[in-house]
C-alpha cells in the first residue's frame, strides 16, 4: 500500500510542521484556557517565549491532577458550542469522584479518526476485510474509534463488542473476520477458548490481530500469535486522552510510529524533569499540536520509553517509539482496566477504617494481568459491622467492584501471612497458569 | 520554497510581529488572513527585504535571505504584488511591463511580454493606454503581469482583491488559480478571508502579530475561530450555547 504523504515527510519538514503547530498550540492555550495562561503569567511568560523546541522545556509540565482539577470544563479552548464530542477517560470514582473530561471539536473528531485510520493502513487493512473490535465500550471509550476508523476506510464491521469469548470466536468463523481488534487480556481468554473448545486457527480467517490500548508484551505477542496463526501489532494512547492512535506498529514490528505531525513528544528524565539524552528511556510527555477543543501542553503521560527517529524500514518517517514496558508511578492493569494500589488502599479504608494493611495481588498470565486479589488484615477486636464475616467480605467486594468496574478476590489473612511488596506499593505479580482452567 | 522561522519586527517599541513560523511549499497557494492591523503588511514588508527583523529567520530556496537587499531578492524570484497596485499611471501599460522586467534586460522584456498579453487579454488590448485610466481591476491585473515579468517562483499578493467588485475579485482569483497551475508558488495575504480561502491550499490566521490558526483552507473556511477573529470573540463562558 503506499504510503501516506504525511508519512514521508522529510525530518526537516517535521520539524517545521511541528514548530508551526506548536506556535498555534502556545497561543490558543495561552488566551482561550485559564489554566495556561494563569501559568505562563506567573512565570512571566508569553507564548512567544517558549516557541521554541529548546524553550519549550520552561513551560511547567501539566500532571493528571491539573486535569482532573479543572473537571469538567476548565481546560476547554473553545466554547462548548464548538464541541461536539466528550469524552470521560475514567470511572467516576477515580481521583476523589473528579473523572477528567476531555472535548472534541468537529476537527478533534476528524484528526482522531484519521490517526486511526492510518495506523489500520500500516497494517495493511483495507476496505476489503472484515474488522471484529471487542471491546468493553463502557471502560475504553476510544473503542468506538475502532469502529469509525474502520467504516471511514470502507472495512466491513463484524458486530461484536461486549460479549462472551464463545460468541465472538463464533462470529469470526460464521463472519469470515479478518481483523481482530481487542485487549491483550480478552485476546489472550479468546485464545484460551479456543484452546477449551479445540478450535484449530486454521478455522478462522484471521490476516492479523491488533491489541491496545494497553502495552503488549513481547511474551503476550509471541503467545497469542502462536494461538492465531497470525501477526499481532501493538499501538498506543494515553489514557487521559481517552482515543487509542497516537502511535501504532508498523508490520516491521521494530517500534510504534508517532503521529509525529499532531503531537509533539519529549522523554524526559522524571525524577528531574530535564531531557533525557536521545535514544535513552525516560518519560513520556505530550504536547497537542492540532486539538482544538483540549489542547494540553507538556502532559507527564507516568509512560517509561525510549524514542528514535532512525530511518524504519518501512519507509516512514516518523520517529518510533518502544512498547511502554514501565510507568513512572504505581498504575496497574488488569484485564486492561487501569488502577493505583493508593487508590484501592483508600477504597477499602473509607469502607473500614479497622483495616490494618493489605496487599494487591496481580495474577498475570502470559504477561497480562488478569485477575485483581486483595489480602486485608484487620484489627482483630473489632466487631465486623453488619453480620459476620462472609456478609463483609461480600460487601466489601461489591463496593469495590463498583469503584473500579473490575471483581476482585478478597480475603482476610493473620497480618504474618502477608507477603513481602515488591517495587510496586503493597503489590506483587503472581504468574498463574491455570486461571481458565479453573472455570 | 518560503520557510519562515521565530520572526519577530518592533517599529521602534512596538512589537508588531511575535514570532511568527510558517512556510511556503512548491506549488501551493498559502493564504496568510487577518484583521486590519494584525501585521500582515509588515510580516511581507520584512520578506520582501523592505524591513529589518528584529529577530528570526527567512529562508527562501534554502538560503537565508533576510538582510539581503530587495534587488537580491527579487532576484531570487521572490516577487511581491503590493496592496493598492502602485502602478505608475502616467506610463501606459505595455512601459510598467517592461520596467517590471527591467532588471533582466531587454532580450527577458521581449520573450515575456507575449504571454503576459496571452495570460492577460484584457491588457493586450491596452498595451498603448495610460496605467491610471484602467479600471481597478485592470490595475490589478496589471500589477500582476508586472510582477510575473521576473519569472518568479514565489509571487506574494498583498490584498489583491482590495477594493474591487466581487465580480472583479472572482476574475482575479480565477487568474492566481492559472497561474498556480502553472507552476507559479503563491502566498496570498488577504483580509478577506474567505475569498482567500476558496482558492488557497493552506492558511494561516495572523492576530495582533501572531499565528493563531493554521491548517486546510477548507477546513479553516468552517472554523468558528475564523469568524471570531473578525467578529471578536462572542461568548463569555466555555458553557454557553
Amino acid at each position: 500500500m503506499p504510503l501516506n504523504p504525511a508519512e514521508k515527510l522529510s525530518r526537516e519538514e517535521i520539524r517545521q510542521l511541528q514548530l508551526e503547530r506548536l506556535q498555534t498550540t502556545l497561543n490558543r492555550a495561552y488566551f482561550n484556557v485559564d489554566f495556561y495562561r494563569n501559568r505562563m503569567d506567573t512565570l512571566k511568560l508569553l507564548p512567544e517565549d517558549v516557541s521554541t523546541f529548546e524553550e519549550l522545556r520552561r513551560f511547567p509540565f501539566t500532571t493528571r491532577q491539573d486535569l482532573a482539577d479543572h473537571y469538567p470544563y476548565g481546560l476547554f479552548a473553545v466554547p462548548l458550542r464548538s464541541i461536539v464530542r466528550l469524552k470521560v477517560t475514567s470511572p467516576a470514582l477515580r481521583d476523589r469522584g473528579k473523572p477528567i473530561v476531555v472535548g472534541f471539536t468537529r476537527h478533534d473528531v476528524g484528526m482522531w479518526q484519521s490517526l486511526m485510520v492510518r495506523l489500520y493502513e500500516q497494517l495493511g487493512v483495507t476496505d476489503r476485510d472484515i474488522v471484529q473490535v471487542a471491546f468493553n465500550f463502557a471502560l475504553f471509550p476510544g473503542a468506538l474509534t475502532f469502529n469509525q476508523a474502520g467504516e471511514s476506510l470502507g472495512a466491513t464491521l463484524a458486530p461484536s463488542a461486549t460479549i462472551s469469548a464463545t460468541l465472538q470466536l463464533q462470529i469470526m468463523q460464521d463472519f469470515r473476520s479478518t481483523v481482530l481488534a481487542t485487549t491483550a487480556a480478552f485476546a489472550l481468554h479468546m485464545a484460551e477458548t479456543m484452546k477449551k473448545q479445540r478450535l484449530d486457527a486454521g478455522r478462522l480467517h484471521l490476516k492479523l490481530v491488533l491489541v491496545g490500548p494497553d502495552p503488549l508484551p513481547e511474551e503476550t505477542r509471541a503467545h497469542l500469535e502462536a494461538a492465531f496463526g497470525v501477526p499481532v501489532y501493538g499501538l498506543y494512547g494515553v489514557s487521559e486522552m481517552v482515543e487509542p492512535g497516537i502511535a501504532g506498529e508498523c508490520p516491521e514490528k521494530n517500534g510504534l510510529h508517532w503521529a509525529e505531525e499532531q503531537f509533539l513528544p519529549e522523554i524526559v528524565n522524571p525524577a528531574t524533569g530535564e531531557p533525557a539524552p536521545q535514544g535513552q528511556e525516560g518519560e513520556l510527555v505530550i504536547t497537542t499540536l492540532t486539538a482544538e477543543g483540549y489542547p494540553i501542553v507538556r502532559y507527564r503521560t507516568g509512560d517509561v520509553t525510549v524514542l528514535q527517529e532512525s530511518p524504519c524500514p518501512c519507509g516512514r518517517t516518523f520517529a518510533r517509539i518502544s512498547p511502554v514496558a514501565r510507568r513512572t508511578d504505581n498504575r496497574l492493569s488488569v484485564r486492561g482496566i487501569p488502577l493505583y494500589p493508593e487508590q484501592v488502599e483508600e477504597l477499602l479504608t473509607s469502607f473500614d477504617d479497622f483495616i490494618e494493611d493489605l496487599r494487591l495481588v496481580i495474577h498475570t498470565r502470559h504477561g497480562v494481568g488478569e485477575q485483581l486479589e486483595v489480602l486485608l488484615t484487620r484489627s482483630q477486636e473489632k466487631e465486623f459491622l453488619q453480620g459476620g464475616r462472609s456478609q463483609y467480605l461480600e460487601a466489601l467486594r461489591s463496593h469495590v467492584r463498583r469503584a473500579l468496574g473490575l471483581g476482585a478476590r478478597i480475603q482476610l489473612v493473620e497480618r504474618d501471612r502477608l507477603p513481602k511488596e515488591g517495587l510496586i506499593r503493597k503489590t506483587i505479580f503472581k504468574n498463574t497458569g491455570t486461571l481458565y482452567d479453573q472455570d | 520554497m518560503l520557510k519562515v522561522i521565530g520572526l519577530s519586527v518592533k517599529y521602534g517599541s512596538l512589537q508588531v510581529l511575535r514570532r511568527v513560523t510558517f512556510h511556503v511549499a512548491m506549488g501551493e497557494i498559502v493564504a496568510l488572513i487577518g484583521a486590519n492591523g494584525a501585521g500582515k503588511s509588515t510580516l511581507l514588508r520584512t520578506i520582501s527585504g523592505v524591513m529589518r527583523p528584529f529577530e528570526g529567520e527567512i529562508f527562501f530556496r534554502d538560503q537565508l535571505i533576510q538582510g539581503k537587499s530587495v534587488e537580491r531578492i527579487v532576484q531570487l524570484g521572490l516577487v511581491q504584488v503590493p496592496e493598492a497596485r502602485q502602478l505608475f499611471p502616467n506610463m501606459t501599460v505595455l512601459e510598467n511591463l517592461e520596467l517590471g522586467g527591467y532588471i533582466y534586460g531587454h532580450k527577458h522584456v521581449a520573450e515575456n511580454l507575449p504571454k503576459m498579453f496571452e495570460l492577460f487579454p484584457v491588457l493586450a488590448g491596452r498595451k498603448l493606454q495610460k496605467a491610471g485610466t484602467l479600471s481597478g481591476g485592470e490595475q490589478q491585473m496589471l500589477s500582476i503581469a508586472r510582477a510575473l515579468m521576473t519569472d518568479p517562483r514565489l509571487l506574494i499578493l498583498d490584498e489583491p482583491s482590495l477594493g474591487l467588485a466581487p465580480l472583479i475579485v472572482e476574475e482575479i482569483y480565477r487568474t492566481i488559480e492559472s497561474l498556480s497551475e502553472r507552476g507559479t508558488t503563491i502566498l496570498l495575504v488577504e483580509q478577506n478571508a474567505m475569498g482567500a480561502l476558496a482558492v488557497a491550499n493552506r492558511a494561516y490566521v495572523l492576530e495582533t502579530g501572531r499565528i493563531v490558526l493554521s491548517g486546510d483552507a477548507r477546513e479553516l473556511m468552517e472554523h468558528d475561530d475564523v469568524q471570531r477573529a473578525y467578529l471578536g470573540k462572542d461568548y463569555e463562558h466555555k458553557w454557553e450555547r
